[in-house]
């Protein structure tokens, strides 16, 4: 099926890749390859105790965990190519295979772009890039380079954008007292994403821009960070409407539910400690969008590791709530009511502690045993997929996974 | 036996054929770098900032896979072990922002390299340092 012939693809692009990278290495009589292929995976299970609401990863999965163990939510494959052009020039393209948008487990292409450093500090990048709209969100996929099983659903979960097609450019400054790092990016989405089921929500062609500073110092991170998309298409809210039975046309009676050529915009604070055996590192961000269509969210999460031997425990804390989105325009009490019913599926208040260790049984790979205890309000229906009505906002997850790298 | 003398004895043992003396941070002698700090070589070696006092690009170079002394190189610059000096190279390269110091197949081989790669640093026991060489960091003692 797709998910096959996709990797078929995925191969086929990297062999293509190889002869013109052998040529290079021995024109150059380099001892080291100008082509370094490498990859990374997770099998990863999970299963909840709650049949009322699908436990998701982040919301570019159209539905998620029940009360069976199922490997959709957090098992993926990637594959990376490194392309040595000379010592300043590289590129670089890397597939992943997971659960995607549409129900399929289809590879794409997340990142595919050239890199020249016009000097040490100063570093250009054209092409396909994941996105990193928060600290480590351009590595979310990597279980391996990441402490828990996957990365806070509450906090990373409305990320649904994982690459983009564009340019960004990066430059460091070495203060005396630690590196100052930025960062700005700017191009266009290339995914869509899930909606309500059947329907999808096309991301293509939304434009974004952003950027963040960095400073480092010894073991201590600090980022701050601002992206914006601006939404290109309508999401099909009234195709979803006729088929719950609701045949108006929701965007003519509430023009504030369209999204066209509006914003969502990211603010974040970030820091990480990393020093020896413990790891320490919390997040802050606040989502803001000029459409009714979404409500704004403020989310945040708390994570610290301790090592010992090859086992590294962890505790995590995290947060997000969202406020209740305005209907500004009048309309009839029966037809606003039903709206509602819609935009209530964007409310988000809920926390989860999650309790896991990971352990670095052998030479790049790591196993992950983890529980997250998630406790919501009633109204909490944004971070989950297909929530009954019935639905408390309370679950308990229990995941395990094998991370590797090769 | 008297304190001092005891005290002589274990450092004798702990210095000696026992436990493996602390890497030193070499670059070629004509490079013309003096000294880097603590900080800087991290920098350069776990990808944050590869650029040598004079602005030229640093090329760090790493022993091979499994050598005792990389072990201890990176224990003493980091206070990490390798699984999680891998795990931090995973996140740089599948992100596509750094690659990892390059690796050397031998000991011999890293000198060479050393001598022939424009910015290359290295690490190396002190008794394989000569004349070709200097020796731009220490780890405190």
């Amino acid at each position: 099926m797709n998910y096959r012939d996709g990797l078929l693809r995925l191969m086929a692009i990297t062999l293509a890749a190889m002869p013109l990278a052998h040529a290079e290495s021995q024109a150059g009589g380099n001892p080291w390859p100008a082509l370094q292929i490498k990859g990374f995976g997770t099998v990863g299970i999970a299963r909840s105790d709650d049949a009322d609401a699908e436990f998701v990863r982040d919301l570019s999965q159209p539905d998620g965990l029940g009360k069976h163990w199922s490997g959709k939510v957090d098992s993926m494959l990637g594959l990376q190519a490194n392309l040595t052009l000379n010592a300043r020039t590289a590129a670089v393209i890397q597939g992943i295979a997971r659960y995607r948008y549409d129900g399929s487990w289809r590879p794409e292409l997340n990142w595919a772009f050239l890199r020249h450093d016009l000097t040490p500090d100063f570093t250009v990048r054209l092409g396909r890039m994941g996105t990193e709209f928060y600290m480590q969100a351009d590595s979310r996929m990597v279980g391996y380079a990441n402490l828990a099983v996957r990365p806070s659903a509450d906090y990373f979960g409305p990320i649904v954008v994982s690459f983009f097609d564009g340019i960004d450019a990066s430059m460091t400054t070495d203060t005396g007292a630690g590196l100052l790092r930025g960062k700005v990016f700017a191009g266009w989405a290339g995914e869509k994403t899930p909606f309500v089921k059947p329907y999808t929500w096309d991301l293509r062609g939304s434009r974004m821009f952003g950027g963040h500073l960095d400073y480092i110092n010894g073991p201590w991170q600090f980022r701050i960070g601002r992206s914006q998309i601006r939404f290109k298409h309508q999401q099909p809210l009234n195709e979803a409407a006729r088929q719950a039975g609701f045949p108006i046309d929701i965007l003519a009676a509430a023009p504030e539910l369209s999204i066209v050529g509006r914003h969502g915009t990211y603010d974040s604070l970030g820091f990480a400690y990393d020093e020896g055996r413990l790891q320490v590192q919390g997040q802050i961000s606040h989502i803001r969008y000029d459409t009714s269509a979404y409500e704004d969210t403020t989310s945040g999460y708390l994570i610290a590791a301790y090592r010992i031997g090859q086992t590294t425990p962890y505790l995590g804390y995290s947060r997000t709530r969202s406020s209740s989105a305005r209907l500004s325009t009048p309309m009839p009490p029966l037809i606003a009511a039903g709206i509602r019913d819609f935009i209530d599926q964007t409310h988000a208040d809920q926390a989860t502690v999650s309790l896991g260790a990971r352990w670095d049984f052998m030479q790049n790979m790591a196993l992950k045993a983890q529980l997250d205890m998630i406790r919501g309000e009633r109204d909490s229906r944004f971070p989950m997929r297909n929530a009954n009505r019935d639905w408390d906002g309370r679950m308990n997850l229990f995941s395990l996974a094998l991370d590797f790298i090769f | 036996m008297r304190p001092a003398t005891c005290a002589l004895l274990i450092l004798a043992l702990l210095t000696g054929s026992g436990a493996q003396a602390d890497p030193v941070v070499v670059v070629p002698a004509r490079l013309g770098v003096e000294k880097l700090s603590h900080e800087e070589v991290t920098n350069i070696f776990m990808g944050r900032f590869r650029a040598l006092p004079s602005g030229a690009p640093a090329l760090p170079i790493d022993q091979p896979p499994g050598s005792p002394l990389r072990t201890l190189f990176y224990q003493r610059l980091v206070n990490k072990d390798q699984a999680s000096i891998n795990a931090y190279w995973s996140r740089l390269h599948f992100s596509g922002k750094a690659t990892p110091p390059l690796q050397a197949s031998s000991e011999t081989q890293v000198i060479q390299q050393l001598l022939t790669r424009p910015g290359a640093i290295a690490y190396l026991e002190r008794s394989q340092v000569d004349a070709r060489l200097r020796i731009v960091f220490e780890f405190p003692p």
